[in-house]
């Protein structure tokens, strides 16, 4: 590849070679930092959605709590055992973490009770006492009644509530309307494991019990309340693990809980539980291979990703190589081409220059000398002028700057006349040809004759000189004119037959030593695809070759 | 030019859309017509007809006016600010009684006496000193007032005799706790009671004054026993209304000595007296009024006919009803109304058969703009006659249109023909108006009426439902398009019909629904105890039938709602735990139903409050129309 240098066109595989190796780099250095990203967004994802864990497995209680339990109130007052018992089942049912449901029904009055609370005139106690739950039996169901009085505990949930209501009573404003959040606060009491709510009276009544401290009403009203306390348990709250993946198992632990053994192979993390469970929290924990799953399967796509662009760069990289080869194939092409001109132009240029030579240096020309070298600079200027011909009509035709004339011709009188010529060039090459379909054609015939020149030439040139046939057909098939230009030569090897319409090419052989630019085939090609028409082939080498046209039928 | 042209055609297509607006219906009433409150109210003829008094709309306050009816000359006598005349009435020739409003949700007021020239005003009662009503109104002796007051005991009510001249009370009888009504005789004797012990009533009745009173008859709480007067020339006889031993109540003469009816004077199986009127001039009785449809009136008395009939020529094809007149029954202060016309007031004279024009009900209402209510009835699925009352939207086809089902409110009430600013309201606005006089309603019977007993949600709900049914086979109703609001126990059944009968009703309305049936129990006031237990009976006791009462309590249901909700609430009103409303549009959110929720402070009380009314209707009239009309 001398040549290459010379003219400035270079093939740099280190350069492509060091392009590959730097992406490759990248690639690696991008996979790397993902995945350090991924192991550190999936730790910090550990220790934050938590959150959405407690927030989920929670929602139960915070429906209870804003939901359920006011539903106490919405009966003012009215509850039996009977109402609460079904009421009592539908939580039971719907909140599993609660687990024994003790109600009060009490009254409000101002003749004093032995059990309950007393402050002033005013007189809080429990007519009766229940307990709901699945695991009690139906004999303990009534824990308290007037008649049995032994199982009211003094400091137990109703007196605490009890004394919530006597103080919020003492300090109430009956000028303004106390708003739900704090009439909520005063009559519920939230303590570990267990809520008591006592069913918010109306204002009306609330006035008539501040009343009530001070004075004994008359008649004396008697106002029914109901308490109920909730025992709830925390091991029964449902946990939604809502990233089965990060967190390997969730647990209701105590708050103290700080197991001693969790060792290097283990992530964990822990939340604490809102309201009445607050001494309790969520403790989430991981082995760290369980954790490392969940990196992997986060990093996975972002590899993929990494890998399709990588993939993406290095075939651009390809197919930037691979035109570059195909640019430097076309450019020896054209090399070769202007090498093949300048000789075809030398042959004819130094036989005038020759015969321009012996004219000069001769003293006196004889008749036949003069005929003979007017002979040879008319031959050789003629061939000048055919090639530049070629060279125009070929540019023209590719850059379809010539019009298509269209004229009847007779298809038999047009071959016998190409024969004709041909045969007085080569007196030695072998014409058959037939005709059968039709007679008259319509084309542009000086587009057709040099078709037809160039398909004879190349028979005649590519023949062994044993062998110098051709036989032409011309048939109307299917409404289609085919012509079909069969020959014995040495035919094209079929690793090649792909390449023979292109411009520039040439089978390097013994027959094309000159008066060749490679243009021939590809001139034809161009002139077929102008009249609108196909050519194909068909070879087979040392056997011959078959050129097959075919153009449309304008009648 | 061009400029002009193409403000020429903007005008055009303005134009062209302002007429597309009235196409295929009347004419849209600015809402606050509807709903205007009169300038003056409660006309009332002084005893010997010279003078007519009436409440004056001034501000925010209601003041008390005479008018001499001769001159023309008025006086005010009240100058209140920021606060209502809330009663008031004639007590002698020259003395009126009025109550001052101190807290218009509690209905409580102070009771004042002043003469008719505006002077001599004097504080009978004060608001601290318990509830004060006028049993009899007219000054024996000039001087004293029969009043039944509970100052004593506020859960009972004794009666006193009031000294107006100095305020003094004398208790005229002791209530032993279980008297919830008084009546006197002609004379001003007291001498029938009526006691109750929750589940029934008694009455009681003494011949004389000196007397203990005797039980003669006892009744449960759906039979109606109403005594009108005592029967001038036979003592212990009196004129009542009774449903005693028959479904509709009639009107019968009683023996108060044995408590056996005597006789009837009018009444039959189809129609339900109502009131009775005993004229103390004639000494006999007058006329009564009975419930069909509509009201109508039945003489018993000549020369009253020959005063309704003059009326009729006067005012044809017109509602009269006599408002007030003066003792001589000579000078009348009449009403008049249909069911697209809201009415007048006029003077009338007996004497001359004149009529004087005092002012209308609401100027701003154009007869031939208004809906005419048609009284329709259909069968219930178990084979009951519904009654109720039909509104068209004017100007279109009764085919294919939006409705609003609009029960009434309340136990022991029913929907009557008249005009109703509401039901116009809507009808204006392209619904169809259907009103249900559903089981329980008043007015049909004690069997109609008991026959809703606790049936909230149950029966009530499928009398509402079979209406909707028969509406929709009419063609009237768009099945797609069927509306439900009501006030108060109206709203229990609308907000009912969101989750007992999903499908039927494209909305629900509710204003100041009851929502909680076990705290409208709570709701009842303590000197209202012997009620409960009607009201245990018409809603149900809240310890035997806790989950017929939480099937009917929308507050227990919010899981089960899921059609768009309108609801108000008045946060005034003590009646109601406004928490629970609030519970129950914080449940529904977060169920994300739609809900429209409105605070107000009542629209009880016409006068006041154009503001809220305003606020109300214009929320309403949104909400109708994005959820059903353009549904």
């Amino acid at each position: 590849m001398i040549s290459e240098k010379k003219t400035g066109y270079r093939k740099n595989f280190s350069l492509i070679l060091t392009f590959i190796v730097l992406m490759s780099v990248l690639f690696c250095l991008s996979l790397y930092l993902a995945y350090n990203f991924s192991k550190k967004y999936i730790e910090n994802e550990f220790v934050s959605e938590k959150v959405n864990v407690l927030e989920q497995s929670i929602k139960p209680y915070n429906d209870f709590f804003q939901k359920k339990l006011p539903e106490v109130s919405y009966y003012n007052g009215y509850l039996d055992s009977a109402t609460a018992a079904s009421f009592v089942d539908t939580v039971l049912l719907e909140y599993p973490f609660v687990s024994k449901v003790v109600f009060y029904d009490s009254e409000v009055k101002n003749t004093p009770v032995s059990d309950g609370l007393n402050t002033g005139k005013f007189s809080f106690g429990p007519k009766d006492i229940y307990q709901f739950g699945s695991l009690i039996p139906q004999d303990s169901v009534l824990l308290f009644s007037r008649e049995n009085t032994r199982n009211f505990i003094v400091g137990d949930d109703f007196n605490t509530l009890a004394l919530k209501l006597a103080s919020y009573i003492e300090s109430l404003d009956t000028t303004k309307v106390p708003d739900q959040d704090e009439l909520f606060s005063n009559f519920s009491n939230v303590r570990s494991n267990k809520i008591t709510y006592l069913n918010i009276p109306r204002m009306e009544e609330l006035k008539v019990y501040k009343q009530m401290l001070r004075n004994v009403l008359d008649p004396q009203p008697v106002y029914q309340q109901d308490m109920m306390c909730f025992h709830l348990d925390p091991y029964k709250i449902k946990i939604i693990n809502s990233r089965p993946l990060l967190y390997q198992f969730i647990k209701i632990q105590p708050s103290t809980y700080d197991p001693l053994d969790t060792s290097q192979a283990y992530l964990s993390t822990e939340i604490t539980l809102p309201g009445a469970f607050s001494d309790y929290k969520l403790y989430f924990i991981s082995s760290k291979s369980f954790v490392d799953k969940e990196i992997r399967s986060y990093f996975l796509p972002i590899a993929m990703a990494i890998l399709v662009f990588y993939g993406i760069v290095v075939l651009v990289a390809f197919l930037i190589y691979r035109n570059l080869n195909i640019n430097q194939r076309m450019f020896k092409l054209q090399y070769d081409f202007v090498n093949n001109l300048t000789h075809e132009f030398k042959t004819p240029v130094s036989v005038i220059k020759i015969a321009g030579n012996n004219i000069k240096s001769a003293t006196v020309l004889t008749d036949r000398e003069l005929k003979l070298y007017g002979k040879i600079l008319d031959e050789e200027a003629d061939k000048l002028n055919g090639l530049m011909n070629k060279l125009l009509a070929f540019t023209q035709i590719e850059n379809k700057a010539i019009q298509l004339n269209r004229d009847e011709i007779y298809i038999e009188d047009f071959i016998e006349s190409t024969v004709e010529s041909h045969r007085l060039k080569h007196p030695d090459f072998d014409f058959t040809f037939e005709v059968s379909g039709f007679s008259t054609f319509v084309t542009d015939p000086v587009l057709l004759g040099s078709l037809f020149d160039n398909l004879a030439e190349n028979a005649y040139k590519y023949s062994p000189p044993e062998r110098k046939k051709l036989h032409i057909s011309a048939r109307l098939i299917k409404g289609r004119v085919v012509f079909r230009f069969t020959d014995h030569g040495i035919g094209i090897p079929s690793s090649e037959i792909n390449n023979i319409f292109k411009k520039f090419f040439r089978i390097q052989n013994q027959y094309n030593q000159n008066g060749s630019v490679g243009l021939g085939l590809a001139f034809c090609k161009e002139l077929v695809n102008f009249m609108k028409g196909e050519i194909t082939v068909k070879s087979k080498v040392n056997k011959g070759t078959e050129f097959k046209i075919v153009l449309p039928y304008n009648d | 030019m061009i400029v002009y042209k193409k403000y020429f055609f903007l005008f055009l297509i303005s134009l062209s859309f302002a007429c597309q607006q009235k196409e295929g219906g009347a004419r849209l009433i600015p809402l606050d017509d509807f709903f205007k409150s009169q300038e003056k109210i409660t006309y009332r003829v002084s005893p010997d007809g010279l003078n007519i008094s009436y409440l004056k709309q001034e501000d925010s306050a209601l003041n008390l006016y005479v008018e001499d009816i001769a001159s023309g000359k008025t006086r005010k006598l009240t100058n209140l600010k920021d606060k209502n005349v809330f009663f008031y009435f004639w007590v002698s020739n020259n003395d009126l009684i009025y109550y001052k409003e101190i807290d218009p949700a509690k209905r409580r007021s102070d009771a004042f006496i002043i003469n008719k020239e505006g002077a001599n005003e004097r504080q009978l009662s004060r608001n601290e000193q318990g509830k004060m009503r006028v049993l009899e109104d007219q000054l024996i002796d000039d001087k004293f007032l029969l009043v039944s007051s509970n100052k004593r005991d506020s859960t009972v009510f004794d009666v006193y005799r009031l000294n107006v001249r100095n305020g003094a009370m004398d208790m005229a009888a002791k209530n032993p706790g279980n008297i919830i009504d008084w009546k006197t005789d002609s004379e001003g004797k007291l001498r029938l009671a009526v006691s109750t012990d929750g589940g029934t009533t008694t009455m009681l009745y003494r011949a004389q004054e000196g007397q203990v009173f005797k039980p003669i008859m006892t009744n449960n709480l759906i039979t109606t026993f109403k005594p009108v007067a005592f029967k001038h020339d036979r003592p212990n006889i009196i004129y009542a209304i009774s449903s005693v031993n028959r479904d509709k109540s009639a009107l019968v003469e009683v023996d108060c000595n044995t408590g056996k009816e005597l006789k009837v004077l009018f009444g039959n199986d189809t129609l339900n007296i109502t009131e009775a009127q005993y004229s103390r001039k004639k000494q006999k009785m007058s006329f009564l009024t009975y419930e069909t449809w509509k009201k109508e009136k039945h003489y018993l008395d000549d020369s009253i006919k020959i005063i309704y009939d003059d009326l009729d020529r006067l005012l044809p094809k017109t509602e009269t009803q006599i408002l007030s007149r003066d003792k001589a029954e000579n000078v009348f202060v009449i009403r008049t109304f249909t069911d697209r016309n809201p009415g007048s007031y006029y003077l009338y004279f007996a004497d001359k058969r004149k009529l004087r024009k005092l002012s209308d009900f609401n100027s701003a209402i154009r007869e031939g703009e208004m809906s005419e209510m048609k009284a329709v009835s259909f069968t219930s699925r178990d084979g009951l006659k519904i009654n109720g009352y039909l509104t068209l939207p004017l100007h279109v086809r009764a085919t294919h249109l939006p409705v609003v089902v609009l029960p009434h409110d309340g136990t022991a009430s029913r929907d009557l023909w008249g005009y109703n600013a509401e039901v116009q309201f809507l009808a204006n606005r392209g619904y169809v108006v259907f009103q249900i006089n559903y089981r329980g309603s008043s007015g049909y019977g004690k069997n109609f009426m008991s026959a809703g007993f606790k049936e909230w949600g149950g029966k009530i709900q499928n009398d509402i439902n079979d209406g909707v049914a028969w509406l929709i086979e009419k063609k009237i109703a768009d099945p797609k398009r069927i509306g439900i609001y009501g006030t108060g126990f109206g709203g229990n059944i609308a907000l009912n019909s969101s989750y007992l009968n999903p499908g039927i009703y494209a909305c629900a309305a509710s204003n100041s629904g009851v929502i909680n049936l076990f705290a409208y129990l709570k709701s009842i006031p303590p000197y209202l105890k012997t009620s409960l237990q009607f009201y245990y009976g018409i809603v149900g006791n809240p310890l035997t039938d806790a989950d017929q009462m939480r099937k009917s309590s929308p507050l227990f249901q919010t899981e089960k709602i899921n059609i768009p909700l309108f609801v108000c609430q008045n946060v005034k009103d003590q009646n109601t735990n406004a928490g629970e409303t609030l519970q129950f549009v914080k449940n529904l959110k977060k169920r994300n139903v739609k809900v429209t929720y409105l605070e107000n402070e009542g629209i009880l009380f016409l006068a006041k409050n154009q503001e809220s009314r305003h606020q109300f209707y214009t929320a309403l009239e949104q909400f109708l129309e994005t959820n059903l009309k353009n549904r």
